[in-house]
């Protein structure tokens, strides 16, 4: 073939430059609220270790159930029995753990009991033909009446509501995970797994690529039940880590344990920059980004409207609100400001 | 991704706009922030800080306690689990809180024990920990104490309106609405109604009513009940029509009275006027309840006063100021404030006055008194019948 | 529209004046002046790029210029919307999907109007389906009821009803944006009587295609854009179709269009074959062979049955009866297929054979991962950019380089990133439908040569078309499809005539 129009490079291509910033924005707004929120600690003389140390804690559960969801969301579904599946495992965990001490068999459970969960999802989906979003709504509340019941009946009455507490010994026994160097590093590990799969096998590629056109996907040999098992099963994985972690950190189990996990999930994404629909654009990343982004936004929210007493919760939320859309907006933005007709 | 120089100064650029603005954003909150230095910080957890009767104890920490002694009471938001309350219990340690008040019933055991690592006063107000957690939990440095109704006082609270109702109102037969059983209060009140009312629960009264659906695996099943007075029997709150087509059913039943162990001035107030049907409840004096009183068919009300939490301040205080109150073996304290119970309007009304915001019952000179107090004359003045006459 | 505008055929109804629109760093039209007269059918034809596409969408009020002046009936021209346009008289069939997939014919035909049919709030459907009816058959469509989902439709019928969506409001103006490559002969018979009545009733049609004879057959007059510029335009008189390929191109066009030989050999070994495979509804006892080195052309009307063919010898639908084999083993599915080198080219270019969020590189990498991966698992980013770049450099695909995200590609560099998706990942039998669909005659040509070269390197090629020259063209052998059968079979031959293939269609 004849090359038919010669090769121009621009000197500067701001479309470019803008298509990285677009890009780099949720990274950047991280790193500014993070330094936003230090200088108002400093301001208040607060214990800037025991707030980040909280920042931390507010922060890990949330952001290892996103990061595995992401492969979901990537595939253009949603799953809203992440935190029923979150409850359920912790509650078989931290019984598993009553019964034989082990830390080991803590994690194993939950991140097993997760997976399992998890996969039933996609499996009955795939089986019966239905969308996958259905199930989970059956899931959500199978796996909550389970959950309910085992804490009911296996659980110790306290005020107003029933629990399965660990006993002294064993809470001190999960005393050097419920460490920030620990967490730290579990998250790092984690979040490098999620990555090398999603960016760097063929794994991630073919998920981003279904989320993208499932017709397409399918008329280039991508099986859309395959990989959605595997997103199914990828995202339980998360839920285990984040359920047995709630564990260590929570030392009891009750029905409202990871209540909001839910919403706050699909909150964290977005924030983080995740397009809503899925597909090509989607980061793995996000979760991290827009977990801890979140957090500290509402934590800088809460503590510069502290004095306003009874409007304080309604204004921070009002405002979140406004910064979630505008970043929906803002990521929907297309690097062209109008495409070429064809 | 490749470069040019020109990119690079254009991002760096946008960085440094942002930047300022984040700058100008913070030295706003230099003025915004910082209150003064002597105000002692106080973080309060809730699990739900809407309700009429945690906005009540709100009301009386802000506005009253705050102003007579220079303290600043700082609400969690809502808190929905363990782990968020633990969290937040971590920001209150982190924003200098000397204390932290817990009302949210989150592990309250594992607070105890994180606080007391933070040496940071930890007190429990309008309610207990399990015994267990008690237990655990007394001889920590710092945590100071709880004062609630404890599970014989609600008991005794749900006992003394089934008497009321059997010996009183002569009922044969009544609708009751168990809130969210098999939560434990709400158990020991239902346990306490039944009894009261002369009924069994599997043949069990008492206090062994709980112990019988604790060995059933927490489950409560209404076809166990026996005994003279009927009981039409429904519990839990769906936010759909089921529950009020359900209560829609026992209203229809003709019932001479419908018994609530709480939740029901929240839920069913309305249907219960509109169907002029006598009930009862267990909640707090608020004016919404006043006027279920005056112009409704709310017959019977054990509530919480607002002003109720003084004395866990006025510990809380003690311990600040290095005088703190403590059992003679040095364990925390445990003691169990009850219900003022309204039977009429007048009485409601009555109460509801006798403990405003301007002029609590727990006012500045009883706390005073209780402020650094022996342990006896602190429990003397806890468990003293104040129910205005 | 009113009915008392005066038309007298020669009046000026259309001027652009100095018209400049440029998208980033692309100019897409460069200081263009352009009249339109009352009676004239004007054709637009051009490379992709070139701005005809441009002109007319911003004379349609789907975009703004830059800068430059619009006259419309001797007043200033600046529409809001599309609909603001076609409501004022200029109304665009555009040429991908205009219309909504989840709705009715009815409900699409009337969109934005249904309150003509509301009555306290309700939708009188009864009414609204008879006069969506009348709409269809008044053009000439009698086979779409107005009831039916839009999105069961197939692509020809769903632009049919965006036709008479737009023929329905009278326009004095109708752009048609390459609109023709959509439909079978009998659409594009209705769409030429409409644009008869339009000459004869003085109105003026913009006419925009890819397709040389099928222009000069239509059009009055014919102007050439190429790089945003207006070359030349040519009156009916002077058409001449190398002077107008030059005047796209720039240059002339070497070698041949087609292929050069009448050679119809090929390979003994039958690489893929339907054996009795039926899809009812679509096709009933198929028998078909394909051998390697061969370039196999199935033609037919647009619902003859070709399409699901492709489909069938994809594994992308289930066949009712019979099967589909490759080498001998039976196709089960798609990815049954790829895994035997089996690549499909769908004639929905943008829905079945891209991810237009996706990226070029994403989209040719994907079928070829297998072969830059590292124990069929770990993807290495260098081998991957070196084959894209490949199929980038040897396709000749214009992008801002492999990260351009589909969307924002041309037609033809749309297709280019399909068929690099296929050929990059060694594909050993090619599936192709409608494959120069919207695709520039230059790059049309180079296509059919790298058909012309594959068939040489021993692959097999089946061609499933709606253009009998392209067919006739390129392939060893032609079937004809008629009513889901096979109709007829034709070798290569130096004296196929198209009146006789043509008859075997119909």
């Amino acid at each position: 073939m004849e090359q038919v129009m010669e090769n121009k490079k621009p000197k500067f291509d701001k479309y470019k430059a803008k298509k990285l910033v677009i890009t780099l924005l949720p990274l950047l707004a991280l790193i500014l609220l993070f330094v936003f929120y230090i200088i108002i600690l400093n301001v208040n003389d607060y214990n800037i270790m025991m707030n980040l140390r909280s920042l931390l804690n507010q922060s890990l559960i949330l952001v290892l159930v996103a990061t595995g969801a992401i492969f979901i969301f990537t595939l253009g579904q949603f799953d809203i029995s992440l935190g029923a599946n979150a409850l359920f495992s912790a509650v078989i965990g931290t019984l598993v753990y009553k019964a034989t001490g082990s830390i080991a068999l803590l994690f194993i459970i939950c991140i097993l009991v997760a997976v399992g969960c998890s996969l039933l999802n996609a499996l009955i989906a795939s089986v019966f033909h239905l969308p996958m979003f259905v199930t989970t709504i059956a899931m959500l509340s199978v796996l909550t009446a389970l959950a309910t019941f085992l804490i009911q009946s296996q659980g110790s009455a306290s005020g107003t509501s029933y629990s399965i507490n660990l006993p002294s010994e064993l809470v001190d026994k999960l005393a050097p995970l419920d460490t920030p160097i620990f967490k730290i590093i579990l998250l790092g590990i984690f979040i490098l797994a999620m990555v090398f799969i999603f960016n760097f096998t063929k794994v991630g590629r073919k998920q981003k690529f279904l989320g993208g056109n499932e017709k397409c996907a399918k008329l280039t040999g991508i099986s859309i039940s395959l990989f959605g098992i595997i997103a199914f099963a990828l995202a339980g994985l998360g839920v285990g880590l984040g359920s047995s972690m709630t564990v260590v950190y929570a030392h009891t189990v009750s029905t409202t344990t990871a209540s909001s996990i839910g919403m706050s999930v699909f909150i964290a994404i977005v924030f983080g920059g995740m397009p809503i629909n899925g597909g090509a654009r989607s980061r793995i990343y996000s979760a991290l980004i827009g977990g801890f982004s979140y957090n500290i936004m509402t934590n800088i929210l809460f503590i510069l409207f502290q004095s306003m007493e009874g409007a304080r919760d309604g204004l921070v939320q009002v405002i979140s609100g406004v910064f979630f859309l505008a970043i929906v907006f803002v990521a929907s933005i297309n690097y062209r400001s109008k495409n070429l007709p064809r | 991704m490749y470069m040019q120089k020109s990119e690079i100064m254009a991002i760096s650029k946008f960085i440094k706009g942002v930047t300022a603005i984040a700058l100008a954003g913070a030295s706003m909150a230099l003025v915004a922030c910082g209150g003064g230095n002597s105000t002692v910080k106080v973080g309060v957890l809730v699990a739900d800080a809407s309700g009429d009767e945690a906005i009540g104890f709100k009301n009386y920490l802000q506005q009253y306690v705050a102003k007579e002694y220079n303290y600043e009471f700082v609400y969690s938001p809502q808190l929905d689990s363990a782990e968020q309350a633990r969290a937040q219990a971590e920001t209150f340690i982190g924003q200098n809180c000397k204390a932290i008040i817990d009302m949210a019933d989150k592990n309250r055991g594992d607070l105890a024990q994180l606080c007391n690592t933070n040496k940071v006063y930890f007190a429990i107000g309008s309610g207990m920990m399990s015994d267990e957690d008690y237990n655990a939990s007394k001889n920590l440095e710092y945590f100071v104490g709880q004062i609630g109704p404890d599970m014989v006082t609600e008991y005794n609270t749900g006992l003394a309106m089934g008497q009321y109702y059997k010996e009183t109102k002569k009922v044969s037969k009544v609708g009751v609405y168990g809130a969210f059983i098999p939560n434990p209060m709400h158990l020991y009140r239902m346990a306490g109604l039944l009894t009261g009312l002369g009924d069994t629960y599997k043949g069990q009264s008492g206090q062994n009513i709980v112990y019988t659906v604790f060995g059933d695996g927490a489950q409560f099943d209404a076809s166990n009940i026996a005994g003279d007075v009927t009981i039409d029997y429904c519990s839990g709150f769906d936010g759909e029509g089921a529950i009020f087509g359900r209560v829609g059913e026992i209203i229809a039943g003709n019932p001479d009275a419908f018994l609530s162990v709480g939740m029901t001035t929240t839920f069913f107030a309305d249907m219960l006027d509109k169907a002029n049907l006598e009930y009862s409840d267990i909640d707090s004096f608020t004016t919404a309840n006043g006027a279920h009183m005056k112009t409704g068919s709310l017959k019977y009300l054990a509530g919480k006063y607002s002003s109720s939490l003084g004395p866990i301040f006025a510990a809380i205080k003690s311990a600040i100021d290095g005088k703190a109150i403590r059992l003679a073996n040095g364990d925390a304290f445990s003691l169990s404030q009850g219900y003022w119970t309204a039977k009429s309007s007048a009485e409601f009304e009555k109460f509801q006055s006798a403990d405003s915001v301007t002029n609590p019952i727990f006012n500045k000179t009883v706390l005073d008194t209780l402020i650094g107090a022996s342990y006896d004359s602190f429990k003397a003045a806890v468990e003293l019948d104040r129910t205005p006459q | 529209m009113p009915n008392s505008i005066t038309r007298n055929k020669g009046d000026l109804i259309l001027e652009i004046t100095n018209m400049t629109k440029t998208f980033g760093p692309v100019t897409a039209l460069n200081n263009v002046d352009l009249k339109l007269y009352r009676g004239d059918v004007l054709g637009l034809i051009g490379e992709n790029g070139s701005g005809k596409s441009t002109i007319s969408s911003i004379a349609a009020g789907m975009q703004k210029a830059d800068s430059g002046e619009m006259k419309y009936l001797g007043e200033n021209w600046a529409p809001k919307s599309m609909i603001d346009a076609l409501d004022k008289g200029i109304g665009m069939i555009v040429q991908e999907s205009g219309t909504i997939a989840g709705i009715s014919v009815a409900e699409n035909i009337f969109l934005g109007n249904l309150n003509q049919f509301s009555k306290y709030g309700f939708i009188n459907k009864k009414e609204l389906h008879a006069r969506a009816n009348e709409v269809l058959r008044n053009i000439g469509i009698d086979n779409i009821d107005s009831s039916m989902i839009m999105g069961a439709l197939d692509f020809q019928s769903r632009k049919l009803v965006e036709i008479a969506k737009v023929i329905m409001k009278e326009p004095e103006i109708l752009i048609v944006d390459e609109t023709t490559t959509a439909l079978s002969q009998k659409g594009r018979e209705i769409l030429y009587k409409v644009v008869k009545r339009y000459r004869e009733e003085n109105r003026a049609v913009i006419f925009i295609s890819h397709d040389l004879d099928e222009i000069m057959e239509v059009c009055d007059t014919l102007t050439v854009l190429r790089d945003g510029n207006i070359i030349r335009t040519f009156k009916k008189e002077e058409f001449d179709p190398d002077q107008i390929r030059l005047s796209m191109i720039g240059r002339e066009l070497e070698g041949d269009y087609y292929r050069s030989d009448y050679d119809p050999t090929h390979g003994e070994k039958v690489t893929i074959e339907l054996k009795n495979a039926t899809v009812k509804g679509h096709m009933y006892g198929i028998n078909l062979e394909a051998h390697e080195g061969e370039i196999l052309g199935i033609g037919g009307l647009s619902h003859c049955g070709m399409h699901t063919l492709g489909k069938a010898l994809f594994g992308a639908v289930k066949l009712d009866d019979g099967e589909a084999l490759v080498n001998g083993e039976k196709i089960k599915n798609e990815i049954f297929a790829t895994k035997k080198k089996i690549g499909y080219v769908s004639k929905d270019r943008d829905n079945e054979s891209l991810v237009l969020s996706a990226s070029v590189k994403d989209n040719i990498a994907i079928a070829g991962l297998d072969i830059f991966s590292i124990g069929n698992f770990l993807v290495l980013y260098s081998k991957e950019n070196e084959y894209v770049k490949k199929q980038i450099d040897s396709l000749l695909i214009k992008c801002s380089d492999s990260s351009q995200v589909v969307q924002t590609l041309s037609g033809g560099n749309k297709q280019k990133v399909v068929f690099g998706k296929w050929i990059g990942c060694g594909s050993e039998i090619l599936v192709l439908d409608c494959p120069t669909r919207g695709v520039d005659i230059g790059v049309k040509q180079a296509m059919y040569q790298l058909l012309y070269r594959l068939k040489k390197e021993g692959k097999t090629i089946i061609i499933i078309s709606e253009e009998l020259p392209e067919l006739m063209g390129m392939s060893d052998r032609l079937i004809i499809m008629k009513d889901g059968k096979i109709n007829k079979e034709f070798l290569r031959s130096k004296d196929l005539s198209d009146a006789e293939i043509i008859g075997y269609m119909i």
